[in-house]
């Protein structure tokens, strides 16, 4: 590298460029493709390539997107009805299942041979699909928001008590020999020790189970309500609105994007300590 | 012998859970405490899994539903393993792909349903969609995951010895990425059988989400049943297949 | 002030009545109140067993502990311990890993704190009481592990190889500081390392142990006064004698 002292201005300009061609972020690359995938799409539409019913151009995604703000849809349902269905539900199914899973795994966790004898129930129960239960929780309750719920609730709640049970078991014996020699009663090692050290996997549980109330909410909103991002997409294909149903995936795509940060945050917040954050897909 | 007896109690702790949610649910189905007819005991159930179904029936609907999800799961799977790879080995390209990625993945499978039906109408192409995407998006971040975690010190090693291009791919980038790969196919085949289910029990006219359909609309109630823990068992035997017996055996190295 | 331990004809087995299988046989040993002990073998010799029934996480298949006269029993706050990887608690503060002890045995708030700062200094730590373990350097979380160890007061520091993850440099320095720091607060010391190095810089007494079974092999009194140097004709006659225990 020659020393700035001798550089002309053309020359420190071009060395600007190149550095800053080095620093171009990785989500510009992601943003280009986008950019260009969207062009092709309304390219082809215009020539008449692809169908524009079956692909509603991005310009018409774009209309029918601020036409859903403003009027909403089916008439009548303004999107943030849609919206504030989909993550009531949600946070109903999702918090029931947290606040019953994770009590009862870290008990679970912490009486080995309680833990044997139910193991094979909760890996039979973690195997059924959840909405293979769709049929017979309606037949229990009916089509409303009991069911919804329940299911969400079910969903998730098999997945976090795996991911307690696991988490108290997974806590390294070293911390609890040290709290026994500081003289640490079963108690104390229990409130300080194991919950504290079981606290990353059962958040780790919590991703997971967010994603399968996600999963869950979309298909069970598809029956028997107008209300709520499923039954958005689903009422639009029952009136040929490709366009709206595209819209809808848009809003649900946001919706999970935004819960999910709002969960690492929250991970962020509540345990500073724990060394690697790292993502788990869903 | 001591070992034997220590085994069989083993055994025996492990089922006594099991054994005492299935004693109290048949009796508070022959106490009366609730309506069999809404809520059957497992009696009954074996009753309707034994005398209400021939054999080549319910075997005819799992076949159907095997095929569907290994069919859908394959295509996605297959092409989210060469897309993770590629993307993973050329970094630009991977750059490049994982805009449109990342904003589709938060998309839930079944959200595709709409579209799945306007795009291909309610036949079989467009189950075998849905489930293609519940196994893409979790295969291809995971293949992506590992192959750009791979340690360089490897590719360094085995430059020393020689090995360079497509080999180095395949010798080590591959074989160094699979436990995530593997993390990612277990993943996607979980969430291909549960949007296999949805799509069953949504529209179909065979397979075992149509059989618990079908329950349903005859309002028998054990039939229903039946058919869920049908698809459970169906999804335990499977996933126990893909895990221990290919990938514990395929990664001893990583699983030990 | 530090206690005597007395280890009475210990014999320790964890499975078959295969001789080469004891983990110790019958092994006595006497150790003065503030004596600086340390144990020397190979791996399978037995001595993290022995560390670990006088901390109380084993019990003796036959023989018995003593301290102070009394049986060991379950561990306790009177013997702190200090393992290989610190075991510090993540989720705790270096500071509120000291007072963890303290706190469990119902020490007011105020003075807990007190102590506890004293302890940081004490291990020169001043600046990171609100550091979590993952931002402090091998070195450091040693050094909050000596400190939790201490706050109870214990009559006895038991050490599990307590710098044997840490760099050469980093190593030396906290031998210095280790012998700082028992001199500042007089306690019985038990440390088992595989370095004869270590062994001989700071202790009072090396003690050998030999594997299968488990056993004790040579007691060596070192009187050297300290610091001791490395490279003197008497360490170095006393490290080949350790040498030749061993093999």
């Amino acid at each position: 590298m020659p020393s700035s002292s001798d550089a002309t201005p053309r020359r420190a300009w071009i060395r600007r460029l190149r550095r800053t061609r080095l620093t171009i972020p990785d989500w510009a690359y992601g943003l280009l493709t986008v950019l260009v995938l969207l062009w092709l799409w309304e390219y082809a539409v215009d020539h008449a390539w692809i169908n524009a019913y079956r692909f509603p151009p991005p310009s018409k995604l774009a209309r029918t997107f601020e036409a859903l703000l403003e009027r909403g849809f089916p008439r009548g349902v303004t999107t943030d009805t849609h919206f504030k269905a989909t993550l009531w539900r949600i946070l109903k199914g999702y918090s029931v299942a947290a606040v019953c899973a994770i009590p009862l795994g870290l008990f679970v966790g912490a009486t080995p041979l309680l833990e044997r004898a139910v193991a094979p129930i909760i890996t039979f129960a973690r195997s059924v699909a959840t909405l293979s239960l769709l049929p017979l929780a309606v037949a229990w309750f009916g089509v409303g928001e009991f069911t919804r719920v329940f299911l969400i609730a079910y969903g998730c709640f098999w997945i976090i008590l795996t991911s307690a049970i696991n988490a108290v078991q997974g806590v390294s014996k070293q911390y609890v020999f040290a709290a026994q020699s500081l003289g640490a009663s079963r108690r104390q090692i229990f409130m300080q020790v194991m919950l504290p050290g079981s606290l990353p996997r059962i958040f780790a549980g919590l991703r997971v189970a967010l994603g399968m109330a996600f999963l869950v909410i979309i298909a069970v909103e598809m029956i028997g309500t107008i209300e709520g991002l499923g039954a958005l997409i689903m009422e639009a294909r029952n009136f040929y609105r490709t366009d709206v149903t595209m819209v809808g995936m848009i809003f649900i795509a946001i919706i999970g994007f935004v819960l999910a940060r709002t969960l690492a945050w929250l991970e962020r917040i509540l345990l500073p300590w724990v060394t690697d954050l790292e993502e788990v897909q869903r | 012998m001591k070992q034997q007896r220590a085994f069989q109690r083993n055994l025996l702790v492990s089922w006594s859970g099991v054994i005492v949610v299935l004693v109290l649910w048949q009796l508070a189905n022959t106490l009366r405490l609730v309506n069999p007819s809404v809520f059957p005991g497992p009696l009954q159930i074996l009753d309707t899994a034994l005398n209400r179904f021939p054999a080549a029936d319910v075997l005819d609907h799992a076949r159907i539903s095997v095929q569907r999800v290994l069919f859908g799961f394959l295509i996605g799977g297959g092409l989210g393993m060469v897309t993770g790879i590629l993307a993973g080995w050329y970094r630009l390209f991977g750059k490049l792909i994982w805009g449109p990625i990342e904003i589709l993945r938060p998309v839930p499978p079944l959200a595709w349903i709409p579209i799945a039906l306007m795009w291909f109408g309610l036949g079989e192409q467009s189950k075998v969609f849905i489930i293609s995407l519940g196994a893409f998006f979790p295969v291809v971040t995971n293949t992506y995951k590992g192959m750009i975690s791979v340690d360089p010190m490897l590719f360094r090693a085995a430059q020393s010895i020689g090995l360079r291009g497509p080999r180095l791919l395949a010798k080590i980038a591959v074989p160094a990425a699979l436990p995530d790969i593997a993390v990612g196919i277990r993943v996607g085949w979980s969430l291909s059988f549960g949007s296999l289910v949805a799509a069953e029990v949504l529209a179909a006219n065979r397979g075992l989400g149509y059989m618990i359909m079908y329950g349903r609309e005859v309002g028998e109630v054990e039939v229903i049943v039946y058919g869920i823990l049908l698809i459970g068992l169906l999804n335990l035997i499977t996933d126990y297949l893909i895990f221990n017996l290919l990938f514990r055996r395929q990664l001893r190295w990583y699983f030990g | 002030m530090g206690k005597a331990i007395a280890i009475e004809h210990v014999t320790k087995r964890f499975n078959d009545e295969d001789e080469r299988a004891l983990a110790l046989k019958d092994v006595t040993l006497h150790i003065a109140a503030n004596e600086f002990v340390s144990i020397v073998g190979r791996s399978g010799c037995g001595k993290t067993t022995l560390l670990n029934m006088i901390a109380g996480f084993l019990q003796p298949s036959s023989g018995q502990v003593l301290i102070g006269g009394e049986p060991a029993g379950s561990p306790g706050p009177d013997r702190g311990m200090v393992f290989q990887h610190a075991a510090l608690f993540p989720w705790l503060t270096a500071i509120q890993n000291i007072e963890f002890g303290p706190r469990n045995q119902g020490v007011p708030r105020k003075q807990r704190r007190a102590q506890a700062q004293d302890l940081i200094e004490l291990v020169r730590l001043g600046g990171f009481e609100r550091k979590y373990p993952r931002e402090l350097s091998g070195g450091m979380q040693q050094r909050v592990a000596i400190a939790r160890a201490l706050a109870n007061d214990p009559d006895i520091l038991l050490m599990d190889e307590p710098f044997g993850a840490l760099d050469e440099l980093t190593r030396s320095e906290m031998q210095l500081e280790l012998l700082r720091i028992w001199e500042a607060r007089k306690k019985t010391v038990i440390f088992v390392t595989h370095s004869i190095m270590e062994a001989l810089y700071l202790s009072d007494r090396v003690v050998v142990f030999s594997p299968h079974p488990g056993r004790l092999r040579a007691e060596i009194t070192v009187t050297l006064p300290r610091p001791r140097q490395r490279s003197s004709h008497e360490f170095m006659a006393l490290y080949e004698e350790i040498h030749r225990a061993i093999f």
